[in-house]
């Protein structure tokens, strides 16, 4: 039994802190979280004073932090004080990178989305892609904050990137010019009587931009706009706050969403105020495999209180909340999944998305390999849904064959607003699956 | 010093927990004080996760993934295996193990199959060599080190696993579904090459020195007096038990040390000397090596080159210089960090980290180019965290003799090896290669 007692010193000794953390908390010791740690300080002892040469204690801690919040969830995640410094940074306004969405999977950094108009964008990578190396470094075993660090760099820098694509049988190397990513601007056009706007993500300037563009619209057509088509396909969100004022601008009143966690810090309801900026005109919003996060907020509370008719395919289901946990001075802080998104119908959307009122392809889904279209629920260790499986529309309206459209589904939502038909269609039952 | 010794005697018993904690109970050393403020961010961090995270987490999964994040951020090598992993694995070495027969590595981020055993549910299944393996029973292998994915493969024979598989080439992914069984440890094969004994050691494991003295004692009978001498193939032998390693040069040697390691405590600090006695009765011996000569198999090499007992034959091996050791925690019970501890070095002092066994003769195997992207061939300088090697020397970048242009010769190695042996290719040509580089 004597090998309890040391236990007990050296607890004692190195977990003053989480000891006295505990109670705080739960109001009693919690003896399975007590005793975790100390397996953990064990551990960690035994590297420092075993390991073939000596470890940096830091450089420990901080991967068996990653190691612990990555395996969480895809989207949960620990940023060392540096990549802490990089992230405040670059919310503040703009940062010099390639411009593309990306998450982890499989060990690799992998592409949700290029951002329009980026480096990346425009040498041609694609959704679904992996970044197997950067400069010949390669990504395995890197942390996805550290792998996103290498990419970015000062303006003009040139950075190779080793790229694997599901199809191409060797890596190959692109190599890129890093320009300042301006955190997408809001863009739009008049579609003849119809106002098109498209949210590429959700930044601080959204909804300042998406209130300019109204008003632009409104003075270019007159009195004679008929509605708006909302663009959010391939908007992999961003922040909560923008979101809901974006959701604001349409709706008078009545929940926008809410947000659920363990803790009551993280259980939260917003509503909406007063006033609609588009005078209550007809709106469509566009959404597909890429629609994520904020932009699931928006298409759920639109669609909700049936203020906007959905068109699209079936949006990428990440329903759950991200928050910044500083850890001390200089000690990082957590990327943490706090909570799940609820539409104001009480839906989570995790894992299940939203599902379009009326569905229509964009014709190139079909010969689409899968793994090119990740949604939530393909991500290893997503949080799962709640309330069975993702729904999928029961017919599905392609392009009719032989028809090329640029758009399609754009062109779909404006002969709906316009109330007649000139694209070619057809109807598909969906697949089983 | 005292700790050390402590320390020591905490892995021997494999247990005795707090030990190694007393460092930082006197709390009064830089050195302490800088772990003392890690592991308090740590402690926030869990605590952190635990109070806030969407869902309840599992404190007990929580804590294993991050030792998983510490120790597999050291090396390629250091790993940690959780109580099912480790309580599978005192029953694998203890003889046959369950699992599907493949050979794998980790190929830039990529788990890929280096070669399906032959025999074994793998290649009865139709898998093939560079088939990349993206999950095991749906779970996706993202940030599992080498070992971690071995242990997946692995379980009790009977058992059923579903591998998620791609292939060069095709778009979509697909599944395998493999029945465990008991995968054979590889045994030592022998024949005889006119008056050549040739011998393959494809692993080192319990019964690899058995193998190859039995393999000697064949070959003499059938050849009787007029055996020239033997070769010994030790190419994509990824290494095994170090022991064996040790007992197979010991085999060839008369005496003077085979390998020495050294860690950073006395107890991982070691070296061996060979016993009086040489199963070949000093005849030549070739060994042939390539970039898949790994770990114990590299120890041979070194051994029996340093000792100019052996010529080495072929391209430059993996590199894998370190040792790892099992360090059970709470007994095992809370699983065990295999945690690499010290660095081979061969008998002239050198340590094989990184730069590997350079060859006497470099002879390729036909079908490497050099131009390939380094990607698809990893030797331990290419894995990332890999350890950095000592000495400056770098990895032997002498041109390799290749065969001639469309040549049918099935084993060029081979062929080139028992030329040399028998005279075919004058000794004092490659006496002038091996100090080239």
């Amino acid at each position: 039994m004597k090998r309890f007692a040391l236990v007990g010193v050296g607890m004692a000794a190195g977990f003053t802190a989480a000891v006295m953390l505990f109670p705080s908390a739960h109001g009693a010791n919690d003896p399975s979280a007590y005793r975790q740690l100390n397996l953990f300080e064990d551990a960690f002892e035994r590297v420092r004073v075993n390991y073939v040469r000596p470890v940096d204690d830091n450089e420990l801690v901080s991967s068996a932090i990653q190691g612990m919040v990555s395996s969480l969830d895809p989207h949960s995640s620990y940023m060392d004080a540096k990549a802490f410094a990089d992230m405040q940074i670059q919310t503040s306004g703009q940062f010099a990178g390639l411009g593309i969405e990306v998450t982890m999977e499989d060990g690799l950094v992998k592409v949700i989305s290029p951002i329009d108009d980026t480096p990346a964008a425009r040498a041609g990578i694609k959704t679904g892609d992996y970044i197997a190396a950067v400069d010949g470094t390669p990504i395995q075993g890197m942390a996805l904050d550290d792998a996103i660090a290498k990419m970015r760099g000062a303006e003009g820098t040139k950075v190779t990137i080793t790229v694997l694509r599901t199809g191409t049988k060797k890596p190959f190397d692109v190599t890129l010019t890093r320009a300042i990513v301006q955190v997408d601007n809001v863009k739009f056009h008049r579609d003849g009587d119809i106002g098109y706007i498209r949210l590429p993500s959700f930044n601080q300037q959204t909804d300042s931009g998406l209130e300019h563009a109204v008003r632009e619209l409104k003075r270019q057509i007159g009195p004679g706009l008929k509605g708006y088509v909302l663009d959010l396909r391939n908007n992999p969100g961003g922040l909560l706050d923008q979101a809901v004022e974006v959701s604001d601008d349409f709706l008078n009143a009545g929940e926008i969403v809410s947000t659920r966690g363990r803790h009551p810090e993280d259980t939260s309801r917003y509503d909406a105020k007063p006033g609609d900026i588009t005078d209550g005109k007809p709106v469509i919003v566009l959404i597909n495999g890429g629609t994520a996060s904020a932009s699931e907020i928006v298409a759920g509370a639109l669609q909700d209180d049936k203020r906007a008719t959905i068109v699209g395919m079936t949006s990428f289901g990440k329903g759950s909340v991200q928050t910044i946990l500083p850890l001390g001075q200089n000690g990082g802080a957590l990327r943490l999944t706090t909570a799940r998104y609820y539409t104001p119908s009480g839906h989570s959307i995790q894992a299940l998305g939203i599902t379009p009122d009326v569905a229509v392809a964009q014709g190139d889904e079909d010969t689409t390999p899968k793994i090119e279209r990740p949604s939530e629920a393909d991500l290893p260790g997503h949080l799962n849904g709640e309330g069975g499986p993702k729904k999928q529309p029961a017919q599905i309206v392609h392009p009719a064959p032989g028809k090329k459209y640029d758009d399609f589904q754009l062109s779909y939502a404006l002969d709906l607003l316009r109330g007649k038909t000139t694209v070619s269609s057809i109807a598909k039952p969906t697949d089983a699956n | 010093m005292k700790r050390f010794g402590l320390t020591g005697l905490g892995i021997a018993v494999g247990f005795c927990a707090g030990v190694a904690l007393l460092p930082l109970a006197h709390g009064a050393d830089s050195n302490s004080q800088s772990a003392y403020q890690a592991l308090d961010r740590f402690s926030q961090a869990f605590v952190k996760v635990h109070e806030r995270y969407v869902e309840a987490p599992d404190d007990r999964l929580m804590v294993e993934n991050a030792l998983n994040g510490m120790i597999s951020s050291l090396d390629p090598h250091s790993s940690y295996f959780d109580p099912k992993t480790y309580a599978d694995m005192q029953v694998k070495t203890e003889g046959q193990y369950g699992g599907l027969g493949l050979v794998i590595s980790a190929d830039n981020g990529a788990i890929k199959v280096v070669s399906p055993m032959d025999d074994t549910p793998a290649s009865k299944a139709g898998i093939k060599a560079g088939d990349i393996i993206l999950a095991v029973d749906g779970k996706g292998l993202q940030g599992l080190s080498l070992d971690k994915v071995q242990e997946l493969l692995r379980g009790a024979a009977g058992t059923k696993v579903t591998l998620t598989l791609m292939r060069g080439g095709d778009d979509k992914s697909f599944e395998v579904k493999l029945e465990r069984a008991a995968i054979e440890v590889e045994a030592v094969k022998s024949h005889r090459e006119g008056d050549i004994g040739y011998i393959r050691i494809p692993a080192f494991n319990e019964h690899t020195s058995e193998g190859l003295e039995a393999a000697v004692r064949s070959l003499k009978k059938q050849i009787g007096p007029k055996l020239k001498g033997y070769i010994v193939d030790l190419r994509d032998d990824g290494g095994g038990v170090l022991d064996q390693a040790i007992a197979v040069s010991d085999d060839f040697l008369d005496s003077g040390e085979i390998v020495s390691t050294r860690g950073r405590n006395p107890q991982d600090t070691e070296r061996w000397d060979a016993k009086p006695g040489d199963i070949a009765d000093g005849k030549p011996i070739i060994v042939l090596i390539n970039g898949g000569t790994a770990s114990a198999s590299e120890i041979v090499a070194g051994a029996l080159r340093d000792h100019k007992r052996a010529i080495t034959l072929g391209i430059t091996s993996f590199g894998k210089g370190s040792v790892q050791t099992i360090i059970p925690l709470n007994g095992g019970e809370d699983g065990a960090l295999h945690l690499t501890t010290a660095r081979y070095y061969t008998p002239s002092g050198g340590s094989i980290q990184a730069t590997g066994i350079a060859p006497d003769i470099a002879v390729a195997e036909g079908d490497e180019s050099t131009d390939l992207p380094k990607v698809e061939e990893p030797s331990e300088a290419d894995l990332p965290h890999h350890l950095i090697a000592e000495d400056d020397s770098k990895r032997s970048t002498v041109a390799p003799i290749r065969p001639p242009p469309n040549s049918k010769i099935a084993d060029f190695q081979l062929s080139y090896a028992l030329d040399v042996m028998n005279g075919k290719i004058k000794a004092d040509s490659f006496v002038r290669l091996a100090h080239a580089n």
